[in-house]
C-alpha cells in the first residue's frame, strides 16, 4: 500500500462518512427534545375503564358506542371526536375535536374515555 | 486503514449510544371516572400488568374513600360526609372521620395564607353557579346567569369563622344555617397527596388535571414530561415540563365552561364579586404537596402577579402565568423546570 493511496478517500470511506453522518442526523432529530410531532398516531377507547379499541388516527371512520347512553365517535383529518351523545351535560360533545397526544375526551356519565396517544414522549397533559 | 477504522469506530459508538437501555419493566396506564367527577388517570412501570393493575386499584380504592367523605351531592350509607355538615347547618355539630376533620383544618390555613381567596365556605355562591352551569349544558338556547341578587344573597353566607372544627369531639358544625362547604377548589388536590404519600414509589397520579409524581419513572431516574395545555389553542403545548417527584395542576378559564350570550363563563368564582374571574387564562403550579399546589393554583387565578408572587415566596411554590391576551410570566425557579 503506497503512502499516497493510505492518506487519500476510497469511495467507501466516503460512503460510510455520508452513512454516519445520516444516521447521526436522523437520531439526533428523533431525540431532539421539541422537535416530535404534535399529532397523535392513535385513538384508543376506553369503556369502564377497559381499553376495547385502538384505531390509527389517519383512518376515517365513525364508531357507535353503547353504554348506559349511547354516542359516537368520529375519526376524520387526523383528528378524533365524540360528535354526538344522548348522555345528559353532553360535555364529551363539547370537547370537540382533538389531536394532541395525551388529551383526552370524557363522558363521565357513559364512562367513555377516548385518547389521543403515539408520536409523542409527553406522559400526561395539564390544564 | 486509519480512516476505515476511525469510520468503523465511530459507528461502533453511535449504535452504542442509542441502543435501548436494558428494560426490564414496562410502562401501564389505568383510567378510572368514578372519582371527584372527573377522570383520574394512573401511570407507573412495574414486572407485570398484574402487578401495575393492584397497585392502580389501591390507589383508586384510598381516593374513593376521600370522594365519599368530601362529596356535598350524594349520601353514603353509614357515613357521615360533607353533605351531611351542609344539612346539619345552624342545627347540630356533626361526627365526622378524621380526614374532615384534617381536611377542613388546612382549609382554614389555606384561607388565611391566601387572605380569604381560597375560601371552601363558598357553597352559597358555588352552587348556584353549579346550577346554572348544569342548566345552561343541558338546555343551551335557555342558558342565563345565576341571578345578581342570589349571588349578593349567597355573599352574605360565605364567612368561613362560621366552620367550627372540635377536634376533641371529632365533629364539624357551620353555625349560619345558610352557609354551606363546597371543597372543589382543594379537594381533588388534597386527597391526592394524602394517597400519594402511601403509594409506591415511581407513579404518576392525576386526578382532574391534579398531578402528582411520587418519583421518577424508573431506576434510571427518567423524569416524567407533563404538558401544559396552551389556552389558547388546546391542541398544543406552551410547554413541556419534566417532574420526578412532587406536583403540578392548572387553573385555566377554558375548563368547566358554559356559555350565555355567546361569552363563556368558568368556574372559577372571586369571592369578592361572586363572579368568574377575568384576570388569568391559565396558571401553573408546582410545588411538592399537591393539597398546597391546587389552593395556590385557585388563589393565584384570582390574583395579580406581584400578590400571587408574595404566596409563592411564602410557600416555596413556582408558577407560571398566562395572561388573556397569551402574554407568559414565570416566577423565579420555574424555568428549571421546563423541557421545551
Amino acid at each position: 500500500m503506497g503512502k499516497n493511496q493510505s492518506l487519500s478517500f476510497q469511495k467507501g470511506d466516503f460512503l460510510a462518512i455520508i452513512l454516519v453522518v445520516a444516521l447521526a442526523l436522523m437520531v439526533a432529530l428523533l431525540f431532539l427534545p421539541g422537535s416530535g410531532s404534535k399529532q397523535g398516531t392513535m385513538v384508543q377507547i376506553y369503556q369502564n375503564g377497559v381499553l376495547t379499541e385502538e384505531l390509527p388516527l389517519s383512518q376515517d371512520r365513525k364508531m357507535e358506542l353503547s353504554g348506559a347512553y349511547h354516542c359516537t365517535v368520529t375519526v376524520k383529518d387526523g383528528k378524533v371526536a365524540i360528535t354526538d351523545s344522548d348522555c345528559p351535560g353532553e360535555d364529551c360533545v363539547h370537547t370537540g375535536w382533538i389531536q394532541s397526544p395525551g388529551r383526552s375526551i370524557v363522558c363521565i356519565p357513559n364512562r367513555v374515555e377516548v385518547r389521543v396517544t403515539g408520536g409523542s414522549d409527553v406522559d400526561f397533559v395539564v390544564g | 486503514m486509519k480512516k476505515r477504522l476511525l469510520v468503523l469506530l465511530l459507528s461502533v459508538l453511535l449504535f452504542a449510544g442509542c441502543a435501548p437501555k436494558f428494560q426490564r419493566l414496562k410502562q401501564y396506564d389505568a383510567t378510572f371516572l368514578t372519582l371527584f367527577d372527573t377522570v383520574t388517570t394512573i401511570m407507573g412501570h412495574a414486572q407485570s400488568e398484574e402487578e401495575f393493575r393492584e397497585q392502580a386499584q389501591a390507589v383508586h380504592d384510598a381516593l374513593l374513600q376521600y370522594h365519599e367523605l368530601f362529596d356535598i351531592y350524594h349520601s353514603y350509607e353509614g357515613m357521615n360526609n360533607l353533605k351531611t355538615v351542609n344539612d346539619q347547618a345552624g342545627i347540630a355539630p356533626v361526627v365526622v372521620d378524621q380526614k374532615i376533620i384534617d381536611l377542613l383544618t388546612d382549609c382554614q390555613d389555606y384561607e388565611t395564607l391566601t387572605e380569604g381567596r381560597v375560601n371552601v365556605a363558598m357553597g352559597s355562591v358555588l352552587r348556584l353557579w353549579h346550577e346554572a352551569r348544569t342548566r345552561g349544558l343541558d338546555d343551551p338556547r335557555s342558558a342565563a346567569l345565576p341571578r345578581k341578587e342570589a349571588l349578593e344573597a349567597g355573599k352574605a353566607h360565605m364567612a368561613l369563622s362560621s366552620l367550627v372544627i372540635d377536634r376533641e369531639a371529632s365533629t364539624v358544625y357551620l353555625t349560619d344555617p345558610e352557609a354551606s362547604l363546597d371543597v372543589g377548589a382543594v379537594a381533588k388536590g388534597w386527597a391526592l397527596e394524602r394517597v400519594a404519600a402511601q403509594s409506591p414509589a415511581g407513579l404518576l397520579i392525576s386526578v382532574g388535571g391534579n398531578v402528582r409524581a411520587t418519583g421518577p419513572k424508573d431506576d434510571a431516574n427518567t423524569p416524567w414530561v407533563i404538558g401544559v395545555q396552551d389556552p389558547k389553542g388546546v391542541e398544543s403545548y406552551l410547554h413541556t415540563l419534566y417532574l420526578t417527584q412532587g406536583s403540578v395542576v392548572t387553573s385555566g378559564d377554558y375548563q368547566r365552561t358554559f356559555t350565555v350570550d355567546g361569552v363563556a363563563y368558568h368556574h372559577i368564582i372571586d369571592p369578592d364579586t361572586a363572579y368568574p374571574s377575568r384576570l388569568w387564562s391559565s396558571v401553573t403550579i408546582s410545588c411538592e404537596d399537591s393539597g398546597l399546589a391546587d389552593a395556590l393554583s385557585t388563589a393565584l387565578f384570582l390574583l395579580p402577579q406581584e400578590e400571587g408572587q408574595k404566596l409563592l415566596d411564602k410557600t416555596g411554590a413556582k408558577a407560571m402565568w398566562v395572561a388573556v391576551d397569551g402574554t407568559i410570566s414565570y416566577s423565579p425557579g420555574f424555568n428549571e423546570m421546563i423541557r421545551t
